[in-house]
């Protein structure tokens, strides 16, 4: 998607962010209600389900009052969001407990994980990507180039298990898994974190560096650099110099749909290595059907790519020199 | 100067949307939260409990972590299959066999303080019959009243002779509650048990440490070895097997990737037990339903299925093939594995003679390592005697508890049964196999109530009337496959009862 | 660059070809589970072994081509269906509806393909047509931008501006030039989704909700292989290697055809 498309044409970036802004509201307003839609045309009594196959119709209905199910629809779904507002999810049908605070609780594991994964991501694709644009003729830029294929080739999964394989089981530098609060310990946080986050990482990292790559190539092709360079700069000093901050615009751009997909990742990466996360989190809930929590935990992870994209318009309005002379 | 303005705002563009990350992990949970060392255990499970609440909800994960080391019942069942004491330290049984005399030990003492009496045996039967919402609930209609005689003597009558109700009573069913501790069973469970329930974390692990009031100076009862059990759980076995391998646990507490054991075998860091459980991995016919109401049908799989192939197969040849639905260490035991051999030929020909040259059926399984494994090799054994069958996986419980159990919507199911004396479900018409024969009520019935000699005699007759009806197919009795590091011991190779039991556990130095 | 399109062609070719092979042959029966012989090596008779239940790898690889391939199709091919008709409309119909498309694209893509694939197994039960629609579904935006981005550039070009001086109708105009000038970016997103949609149906079968055993998946051959990688690496690695070579592949091909079909694209990506 080109840069013109992301933000109004012409207008300043106060009002442009003002827009973004209505339009986030009104998507997040959206996709709860389709998250509730959906989940309300679910099989089977969240009742029934909740008793267990024992319990008898009186109790069942009485239970449905309980949870407020005999209410129509639109009753039960502006009770939810009004509870949302607040900051009340509501009781778990399931596991009787209050969904807010696992939510929070998952929430922070959930993000550690994307932001140390992105963090490799980074790590990796920004120098790689810069070596393989500055050296795209030359043998070694072509091999990093078509290593980085390679690595959006294979799935987060099956880095995950080999690398759980080698080091963890076999070389035992690392934990297989489980969770460690940092405040509690941060060093066995932050081992506990290294393969997971890693295994995250490394193939956005890959998915990354195709695009610094071709920034950095637009970039070069710049009349300014092209100048830099016929002054006698050399090639990485002239980058860093000039080039960076217009190569960054995209970057930025792909980096916030990264996240994304980094969230959702996630889901795989926290079942490989047993974090305690939403990802976890929502698929312990599918499989009890414990669909209050399934739809909390739904659009809480709809809302964050939401507000990832709104993000990401925002920087880029502040970011982009040529929108701000407009 | 614009240049590394540029590189900065790149980095301070991570650092916003880094921002949230520092505030929720802040608040990302203070629970759960254990000092490692030698007082402490880690055990590994794959089946995690909903809740402590084992009254209203429904499963087998939580006993599994609270039955003995939380709650405790007045008679307990040991690894050998017979009852022993509990928190009564004896018992009287009168001659009719309905009235029970239970001599309690009088230095119980609840996690909230108060002491265990007769009272409470009162306040837990009658809270079984009427406040329970499992089905294992059944289990104490049998019981008439309770009476408390003195303060450490509880006198339970039932309204007929059972033979089952003391077995009963070593499950959950007789788990000992304290009228002031059972305000909040799903969250905070109170027993008189060696652990309470410190904290958990969902999605990771269940914390128990020693109760204090468990043992009181001077008191008989030892206190625990281990000061801090964790309870980790594991949403698959590789997790699990990984998990010890690499130092995050002390002990797998059932293996469920049975291919794996001979690197654990293989290894002398590690013990590995292996013994027998109660679960019946059954393939169920929906006698109810057409085709399989034909009892030539029900045979003609039961031929058609290699179950030593099977469990070769499906389970590295780890398991017992039973031909029942009776485990080995239930009294009445009998192996009825060799009825129906292996025979492709036989079946096609009874699939014949019920009009059946071809058939196409739908083995709605629980989606568990077990039930997948089972079924891909029942319908290759089956699709060689002409018939096709479609697995469908089944979300585990929700989803083939409704399905499956509840509407009963199903041709064939693998599921593993856990129960202690599960055989008499077949006595049930009602109860998912759709089987409902006459005889087999009238025996259970009888069975129950007659003396105990007969009883065991009549129960055989109820298995092999089973066997000979084809009501299920058997196909193995699940092992029970325990892991451990060396230094801890007191570990059962059988897992008999419903409990997870960390009462003998102990810790000795590598010599 | 040439040799993009030349590897990531044939390696497309070599699992398609394989595909319909297994159609009509595979070694072994796929299925036949044979207790005596689980867990073997590499032998003259299972060229790459056999798993636990003692079926023929190869066989079960070559017929898991067929999963991957009727996924990706299926899914890219409702996504394209969707996508394109929805992209052209937003760029040729009135300013609210491209307004109206291209918020809800932003919608939809907020709910990724895994998401929604959970949602679904959730109401219907995990299934290969679950991951299919919902692989589908998260696509149509991305075929919906390329398709409008596409559209937008012909419209802005001398000849459709002279048709429509000459009394054209839009919907000559789209027919006409829109469509065939489009296509070739649309087969550039097919390429590059396809990619994308093997990864998806990998992960979901790898998480259980993906295509029921017994019909092999790659997906599902890996997440059953787990718990032997320590045992024999050789089960995880097959399929392993599998996903990867058909994504790379398909990557390969996408970004061969883009340089193809304009070469100024590669730069803009």
């Amino acid at each position: 998607m080109t840069v013109g498309e992301r933000v109004a044409a012409g207008a300043s970036p106060a009002v442009a962010i003002a827009r973004r802004l209505v339009i986030f509201v009104v998507s997040v307003g959206v996709a709860s209600v389709v998250v509730f839609a959906f989940m309300a045309v679910l099989p089977g009594d969240p009742a029934q389900v909740a008793l267990g196959v024992n319990a008898t119709p009186e109790l069942v209905e009485q239970t449905r009052q309980e949870f407020g199910l005999d209410r129509p629809l639109v009753t039960q779904y502006l009770d939810w969001m009004g509870g949302l507002l607040t900051g009340d999810f509501g009781t778990s049908y399931v596991t009787k407990e209050a969904i807010g605070p696992q939510l929070l609780d998952r929430l922070g594991v959930t993000l550690w994980l994307v932001g140390a994964g992105m963090l490799v991501a980074l790590l990796l694709a920004v120098p790689t990507g810069i070596v393989a644009a500055v050296r795209h003729r030359k043998p070694s830029g072509v091999i990093v180039s078509a290593a980085s294929q390679v690595g959006v080739a294979v799935p987060a999964f099956l880095a995950a298990i080999i690398l759980v394989q080698v080091f963890a089981v076999q070389l035992g530098w690392l934990p297989s898994g489980g969770w460690t609060p940092p405040a509690y310990d941060v060093g066995a946080w932050l081992s506990g974190l290294i393969l997971p986050a890693v295994s995250l990482g490394l193939v956005q990292g890959a998915v990354l560096t195709r695009y610094v790559r071709s920034a950095v190539l637009d970039v070069q092709r710049e009349d300014f650099l092209r100048t830099a360079r016929a002054k006698g700069l050399r090639p990485y000093p002239a980058l860093l110099r000039h080039g960076l901050r217009n190569a960054a615009v995209p970057v930025v751009t792909v980096l916030g749909l990264q996240l994304a997909t980094l969230l959702v990742g996630a889901v795989v990466i926290e079942r490989v290595f047993v974090l305690p996360g939403l990802g976890s989190m929502l698929l312990d809930a599918v499989a009890a059907r414990d669909l209050l929590t399934v739809q909390s935990v739904v659009l809480v992870l709809v809302v964050g790519v939401l507000l990832v994209n709104f993000l990401v318009d925002v920087l880029y309005a502040v970011l982009d020199p040529r929108l701000r002379r407009s | 100067m614009a240049a590394r303005r540029s590189a900065l705002s790149a980095l301070a563009s991570a650092a916003v949307l880094a921002a949230p990350l520092a505030l929720a992990g802040c608040t990302a949970g203070s629970t759960a939260i254990v000092a490692g060392g030698p007082s402490t255990l880690a055990v590994g499970f794959t089946a995690e409990p909903q809740n402590f609440d084992f009254t209203t909800t429904d499963g087998a994960a939580i006993p599994q972590a609270l039955l003995y080391n939380v709650y405790e019942t007045l008679v307990k069942i040991d690894s050998d299959g017979e009852i022993t004491g509990g928190l009564a330290e004896s018992w009287d049984v009168s001659d009719d066999r309905t009235v029970y005399d239970f001599h309690l030990r009088d230095d119980a003492t609840f996690s909230n303080g108060e002491p265990f009496t007769a009272s409470d045996v009162e306040f837990s039967v009658e809270r079984v019959k009427q406040d329970w919402t499992i089905s294992l609930q059944s289990g104490m209609d049998v019981v008439d009243r309770v009476e408390v005689v003195g303060e450490y003597h509880a006198r339970v009558v039932l309204s007929r002779p059972s033979n089952s109700w003391l077995r009963a009573m070593t499950t959950r069913i007789g788990a000992m509650f304290d009228p002031s501790g059972v305000a909040d069973l799903a969250n905070d469970p109170v027993g008189t048990g060696p652990y309470d329930v410190e904290s958990r974390r969902r999605g990771d692990a269940v914390v128990l440490t020693r109760n204090p009031e468990y043992s009181r100076p001077g008191s008989p009862r030892p206190e625990p070895d281990y000061r801090t059990v964790v309870l980790k759980y594991y949403a698959d076995a590789t997790a699990l097997n990984n998990a010890l391998l690499s130092g995050g646990i002390d002990v797998i507490s059932g293996v469920t990737a049975p291919d794996s054991v001979p690197q654990f075998e293989a290894d002398n860091r590690f013990r590995v037990l292996q013994g027998t459980t109660n679960g019946e991995v059954v393939l169920a016919y929906n006698n109810r339903r057409a085709p399989l109401d034909d009892v030539r049908v029900r045979k003609a799989l039961t031929y058609a299925v290699d179950r030593k192939a099977l469990l070769e197969a499906a389970w590295g040849g780890r398991g017992e093939l039973i031909g029942s639905m009776v485990p080995p260490t239930d009294p009445w035991f009998e192996d009825l594995s060799g009825e129906y051999p292996y025979d492709p030929d036989r079946a096609r020909r009874l699939l014949r003679e019920a009009g059946h040259e071809s058939l196409r059926l739908n083995l709605r399984i629980a989606n568990l390592p077990y039930a997948v494994s089972s079924a891909q090799v029942v319908a290759a054994h089956l699709k060689k005697v002409g018939v096709t069958v479609d697995i469908e996986p089944l979300d585990f419980p929700a989803v083939w508890l409704q399905q499956v159990f509840t509407d009963g919507d199903y041709d064939m199911s693998i599921v593993q049964h856990v129960e202690p004396q599960d055989i008499t479900t077949f006595g049930d018409p009602e109860f998912y196999w759709g089987y409902d024969s006459e005889r087999v009520q009238r025996l259970l019935t009888e069975a129950d109530t007659a003396p105990p000699r007969e009883y065991i005699a009549d129960m055989r007759r109820v298995a092999r009337t089973l066997s000979d009806d084809a009501a299920a197919n058997w196909l193995f009795l699940f092992p029970n496959i325990v892991v451990a590091k060396n230094e801890v011991r007191g570990l059962q190779a059988n897992q008999v009862s419903e409990s997870f039991d960390l009462t003998g556990l102990r810790r000795q130095e590598p010599s | 660059m040439r040799g993009n399109l030349v590897v990531g062609g044939a390696l497309v070719g070599v699992v398609v070809v394989t595909a319909l092979v297994s159609l009509l042959w595979t070694p072994l029966d796929p299925q036949a589970v044979d207790a005596s012989v689980r867990l073997l090596g590499p032998t003259s008779q299972h060229l790459l072994g056999t798993d636990k239940f003692g079926r023929d790898v190869l066989s079960q690889l070559m017929v898991g081509a067929q999963t991957t391939l009727y996924v990706g199709i299926v899914a890219v091919g409702l996504a394209a269906v969707a996508g394109v008709p929805l992209g052209v409309l937003a760029a040729m119909g009135p300013r609210w509806l491209g307004e109206l498309v291209l918020r809800t694209s932003d919608l939809v893509l907020a709910f990724p393909a895994l998401l929604l694939a959970i949602m679904l197994a959730a109401v219907y039960g995990a299934s290969t047509l679950t991951a299919m629609i919902a692989i589908g579904v998260a696509t149509v935006p991305a075929f919906a931008r390329v398709a409008r981005a596409g559209t937008l550039q012909v419209l802005s070009r001398e000849y459709t501006l002279a048709a429509r001086a000459g009394g054209r109708s839009r919907w000559w105009i789209a027919w006409r030039h829109v469509l065939p000038n489009v296509s070739g970016m649309v087969v550039v997103q097919s390429s590059v989704s396809f990619a994308m949609a093997v990864l998806a149906e990998a992960a979901l079968s790898f998480l259980g909700f993906g295509t029921a055993p017994p019909t092999p998946s790659w997906g599902r051959m890996l997440q059953e292989s787990q718990e032997l990688l320590a045992v024999d690496a050789r089960l995880a690695l097959v399929p392993g290697l599998a996903i990867a070579a058909v994504v790379l592949g398909f990557n390969l091909l996408g970004d061969g055809l883009r340089d193809r079909f304009d070469p100024h694209l590669e730069a803009r990506r």
